[in-house]
């Protein structure tokens, strides 16, 4: 029924996603002990597990438009907004856009898929939150180049378990 | 044994080029796969996976699913209108089952 590829199997637990950062980083230990960014727990705002993920060099732009609430009563539905700034053109589109919750037991959220020219890379939807966290969209353009941005939610509830 | 239950809510008429809003919902309870039942056994997973809205059969707008998006799944999005035609809505659970809704706009 519903071409297109389908979605990612794997799913990316944290520990997962941790364990590889950590096992790729240990040529690079100089480096983790200069920058104190690390992928452990304590004030990572997720950016590198999500780097991680995307494989990639990701670009924070404010041509993204994440919008969630600072602070939300319940972790079940909490709402989000995203706005792309671009023409969907055939030379200028957003071929995708995923969110990630780094700080969820399952680090991915959604991905949505749009086509130049038919859809608006404008969306709104609801998703859990088990703790306070940055919530992450990368969007993917045409020409391949990945852009971030991030906002601070506080759910207070645990909207996994 | 819940059924789940596609709504949307799309304009019959628009305008050539016209950005017009979509929002569809299916009622589903989206279990995560990490709960337990009270006997300690894992709940297993099963949620929508993936989202499609198709018009005249050319995919315009897809979603992937994971386990963070929230029960009742809430999709808004926005289409430019091109043409009349049939707007087809799939939703497709694991296990392979799928929902469709069906539309009909009219563009002049």
């Amino acid at each position: 029924m519903v071409e297109e590829t389908k979605a990612n199997t794997v799913s990316f637990t944290r520990r997962a996603v941790l364990t590889a950062a950590a096992t790729a980083g240990a040529g690079l230990a100089g480096d983790a002990f200069i920058s104190p960014v690390d992928a452990s727990d304590t004030g990572d705002d997720g950016v590198t597990i999500v780097k991680q993920l995307a494989g990639r060099t990701l670009v924070e732009s404010d041509r993204i438009h994440l919008v969630m609430p600072r602070t939300f009563p319940n972790g079940y539905t909490v709402p989000l907004s995203l706005e792309i700034d671009c023409p969907m053109t055939e030379a200028d589109h957003v071929r995708n856009v995923r969110v990630f919750a780094p700080r969820n037991p399952l680090i991915e959220v959604v991905c949505f898929h749009f086509a130049p020219r038919r859809s608006e890379p404008r969306v709104s939807t609801r998703i859990r939150l088990a703790e306070p966290q940055y919530v992450l969209a990368v969007a993917e353009m045409n020409d391949g180049a990945l852009l971030m941005n991030k906002t601070w939610v506080e759910a207070a509830t645990n909207g996994c378990a | 044994m819940f059924t789940p239950t596609p709504r949307v809510q799309v304009p019959s008429v628009a305008a050539k080029g016209e950005i017009f809003q979509v929002k569809a919902l299916i009622s589903h309870q989206m279990e995560t796969g990490l709960r337990r039942d009270p006997q300690g056994d894992v709940i297993p997973r099963k949620i929508i996976n993936r989202f499609a809205c198709r018009y005249n059969d050319i995919v315009v707008f897809g979603v992937d699913l994971h386990e963070a998006m929230a029960a009742n799944p809430y999709i808004e999005f926005y289409l430019s209108a091109t043409e009349s035609g049939r707007l087809e809505f799939i939703w497709e659970e694991d296990g392979g089952h799928t929902y469709a809704l069906t539309h009909q706009l009219t563009v002049g």
